[in-house]
């Protein structure tokens, strides 16, 4: 039981990371899609 | 915060009954948040807050400057004669509710209001500005002028002189004790006269003074600001946006929001374990184990303001990616403004119990401040009443309190990012790293005061 209460402990701490985590995915995703539409339009300039 | 006293600081009276996990209300903050920033970016495109005006309301009796400033020597008197000669017993003591709760927390709170009310009422601030009056009388031209202040310590005094509170109110283990706070309150008073004859009354408040430097950039949210011997009435939050980042301000504000995030992190499980190693080391090292305790906490709380002094370096470097000609170090000091509102977030989630429960001992306290059985206001025998707000109620105080501050922090983040860079275009763009750095200081927050609460 002990290994299955940490694990419950510690799910329960990771969920207070993971809205962190995915809001850093989402704009890392974004400053790259922006990076490449920069590029493009000096490009085409 | 103050283990003698009923330590309510982070405390729940009872047990919440919330409808949801603790951890969703992260996920629900962090939704609020972005939402705020896309309704920042589509509805907010040209700057705002920065060089709003201020509309007087009210002209203040320099009689009344005089009359505050009274009020507050009196007052500290008060305080430090009840810390040596009262009973040595928290609860029934004034002196370490006065310190710790009426002072500590209870001005910022007042301070968001009602603007710098701590500035009217400083002691030192007083007792400086009666000695300049009466050396000026006496000396005339021969008293001696303050020396220039050095431009490169800025606000350094004051983030020095705060971290050395925390330290103190984190680490030190007699930091509840009477008489101890009472010799603490002295040194501090006298360190305050020395840079007040060094470098002149106003000036040394303004930068050198540790909790007067600490409380007025609470006061600079606030709608009312008294100025000139006027009260002027401005729209919230603009009067942050005219700090002038000084050497020493990012620390100052860096050292506020790391001391409150370990307050809660050190009444949690984790740092309860570590803090165990590292007595275990600092007594093998030959430290005695109650200063190997005191030794830990300053480290931890040193460790604690490192890592949000990262998280807040991680999101300017973030700005920087849409401009290179911004310098990391001049971006700290231009978004250093839309920290202090998560400051004090950071702060009423905290504290708000303590103020809540602990504030109810004023009562008594005011009737009997020595603990002699004194009853000076007929209230002597006032009781603390826990059921005064519910465990649920604290903790929606806390989480609205969090968001509220990110949010705040977003606006103002914004609204400089538009005075900072080419367009509004690029200004939302900067702002990406800095709106993942507010969602990592929300979770942080309320992972500490869940752990606190656990």
């Amino acid at each position: 039981m002990t290994p299955l209460a940490h694990a419950g402990h510690w799910l329960a701490e990771v969920l207070y990371v993971a809205p962190v985590v995915v809001v850093v995915t989402w704009i890392s995703v974004r400053a790259l899609l922006d990076r490449r539409a920069e590029k493009r339009e000096a490009g085409s300039e | 915060v103050i283990d003698g006293l009923v330590v309510l600081a982070h405390g729940i009276v009872g047990r919440e009954d919330l409808p949801i996990p603790r951890w969703l209300f992260g996920w629900a903050a962090t939704v609020v948040l972005v939402a705020s920033f896309v309704a920042l970016a589509v509805l907010w495109p040209t700057p705002r807050l920065e060089h709003a005006r201020a509309r007087a309301v009210l002209r203040v009796p320099r009689i009344l400057e005089v009359a505050c400033g009274a009020l507050g020597v009196a007052f500290f008197a008060l305080v430090v004669y009840a810390g040596f000669a009262g009973i040595q017993q928290v609860e029934l003591n004034i002196t370490p509710v006065a310190v710790w709760v009426l002072v500590w927390v209870g001005v910022p709170v007042l301070s968001i209001f009602l603007g710098d009310v701590f500035r009217a009422f400083n002691p030192w601030r007083a007792i400086g500005r009666a000695v300049g009056w009466a050396s000026a009388r006496v000396g005339g031209d021969r008293a001696s002028q303050p020396l220039p202040y050095p431009e490169r310590l800025g606000r350094w005094p004051a983030a020095v002189g705060l971290f050395a509170i925390a330290v103190v109110e984190l680490a030190y283990a007699d930091r509840d004790d009477p008489s101890t706070l009472s010799v603490l309150l002295l040194a501090y008073a006298a360190v305050q006269f020395v840079g007040m004859s060094l470098y002149g009354v106003e000036t040394w408040t303004r930068r050198g003074d540790p909790l007067a430097v600490y409380f007025s950039l609470f006061a600079a949210l606030a709608p009312l600001h008294w100025h000139d011997g006027r009260l002027e009435l401005r729209r919230p939050l603009t009067g942050i946006t005219e700090l002038v980042a000084l050497p020493g301000t990012v620390a100052l504000v860096l050292v506020s929001i790391g001391s409150t995030s370990f307050d809660g992190f050190s009444e949690g499980p984790i740092w309860t374990d570590v803090l165990v190693e590292v007595q275990d080391v600092l007594t093998g090292l030959g430290l005695g184990p109650t200063f190997a305790l005191e030794v830990g906490d300053a480290i931890g709380l040193a460790l604690m303001v490192g890592l949000v002094a990262l998280l807040y370096r991680l999101g300017v470097a973030g700005m920087r990616t849409v401009d290179r000609s911004q310098g990391t170090g001049a971006l700290e000091g231009r978004f250093v403004h839309s920290l202090v509102p998560i400051a004090f977030a950071y702060l009423l989630a905290h504290y708000f119990s303590l103020l809540v429960f602990q504030g109810q001992a004023t009562a008594y306290l005011a009737s009997d401040p020595l603990g002699d059985g004194a009853d000076l206001f007929g209230t002597a025998s006032a009781s603390i009443d826990y059921g005064v707000v519910g465990a649920n109620a604290i903790w929606y105080v806390q989480v609205g309190a969090l968001v509220a501050g990110h949010v705040a922090g977003l606006v103002l983040a914004h609204d400089r990012a538009l005075t900072t860079f080419s367009d509004a275009r690029q200004a939302t763009r900067s702002q990406y790293w800095m709106l993942a750095v507010m969602i990592a200081f929300t979770s942080l927050g309320l992972w500490l005061l869940s752990s606190s609460n656990a």
